[in-house]
């Protein structure tokens, strides 16, 4: 081909890093160094992989869901009671709020009930309860967290992105760190994300945000002035400190560093080998799957991975811990 | 309202200081028999840490 070949003369081809321009292919290639007809049959074998995973089951997150928040909601007239065993109650209140999350996060992408659907009201409360404990009501939970996914590790767009560390020890700092009262992290970086989007929306979920926490600290304050301010450290203040850093740090942190300039498609989020295994880090392992097909139910992203496993190494993702 | 609210939160660590940490810190001390220094009363040695702990908060932005 001559250096006048209009083939040559496309930006793609020519453009650096991707493929030597002296000996380049007729079709533009992309980041995996694959051209387009061979990414669109790989799209077309993933999704037809990745929807076998999609839906199934789902009444289980929603027994979980309502029979958590009844359990940990008795602890409160027991603990006044005097008929509740607080050190284990503070364990299952951590477990409660932890795993409230991933019960709201299937709610948040609908997928206990699709709008329409009869089962709607069902995934509207689960969601609704599953964040009490963590004092994070549903309706800003499922903004951010759609936010996060549409513009995944953008430093200005993806309201997650400030939990963002160089490494795991600073990453469980800044947990705590962007939750001081002076410090636009966590939910006070949510609250001015919601301020500016104006939409009713945002504005209903700013409202129920601010009622949550007045409501809360209404409950600490009274049950610590009438004489039970351990029961209420242990049952609601603690675990929901303890919940919303281990939240963070395995829903957000681990899955997603490095972040910096990580938004295409196949590199918003790594798989990593957990220390605490699968469960305990909420199958966030295999955080990819989720990001590729948020339709694909938690507790399925695992089986999901090692079917997809085969083209996403075509795709030049790493697989390797895994 | 908005700017009560708004002030309400803004002043919130300082009320947590004393509706919460106060009362916390005297029922730990009673509950593991622990001294109270300089002859006070629990709620009072709680007070005495629980608020200005808050008041410092609200200004620094940072609880520690």
């Amino acid at each position: 081909m001559s250096e006048a070949d209009p083939i040559l003369m496309r930006a793609q081809v020519t453009e650096p890093g991707l493929v030597p321009a002296g000996d380049a292919p007729a079709l533009p290639l992309g980041e995996e160094g694959l051209d387009r007809h061979t990414r669109r049959d790989l799209l077309k074998e993933e999704m037809a992989i990745a929807k076998q995973f999609q839906g199934g089951t789902m009444w289980p997150y929603a027994v979980a869901a309502f029979g958590c928040f009844a359990v940990w909601l008795s602890f409160f007239p027991l603990a006044i009671a005097g008929q509740l065993n607080l050190a284990l109650a503070f364990v299952l209140s951590c477990v409660f709020a932890v795993g409230g999350y991933v019960t709201s996060h299937e709610a948040m992408h609908s997928n206990i009930g699709r709008p329409g659907e009869k089962t709607r009201w069902l995934n509207e409360a689960v969601g609704a309860v599953s964040t009490i404990p963590i004092v994070f009501p549903f309706s800003m939970a499922r903004i951010m967290h759609l936010e996060h996914h549409y513009h995944c590790n953008d430093p200005v767009k993806d309201p997650d992105y400030s939990d963002e560390a160089p490494n795991a020890l600073m990453a469980w700092y800044k947990t705590w760190y962007n939750r001081q009262p002076g410090v636009d992290g966590s939910i006070h970086h949510y609250k001015r994300i919601l301020a500016e989007m104006g939409t009713p929306e945002a504005a209903r979920a700013l409202k129920e945000t601010m009622v949550l926490q007045l409501v809360f600290m209404a409950v600490l304050f009274a049950m610590a002035w009438s004489g039970y301010a351990i029961e209420a450290a242990l049952i609601w203040w603690l675990p929901r400190h303890i919940a919303l850093s281990y939240i963070r740090f395995y829903l957000s942190w681990a899955p997603h560093h490095p972040r910096e300039g990580k938004t295409g498609r196949y590199e918003q989020a790594n798989f990593f080998k957990s220390r605490l295994g699968h469960v305990m880090s909420m199958a966030m392992e295999t955080h990819l799957i989720h990001h590729l097909y948020p339709g694909i139910p938690n507790h399925r992203t695992r089986a999901a991975y090692f079917a997809l496993k085969p083209i996403l190494e075509k795709r030049g993702v790493d697989c390797s811990a895994l | 309202m908005q700017a009560a609210v708004k002030g309400l939160f803004h002043w919130m660590p300082f009320l947590f200081g004393i509706g919460f940490i106060a009362p916390l810190i005297a029922q730990i001390m009673v509950r593991w028999d622990l001294p109270v220094p300089l002859g006070l009363s629990p709620i009072v040695f709680g007070l005495l840490i629980g608020a200005p702990w808050g008041l410092i908060t609200v200004l620094r932005g940072r609880w520690l």
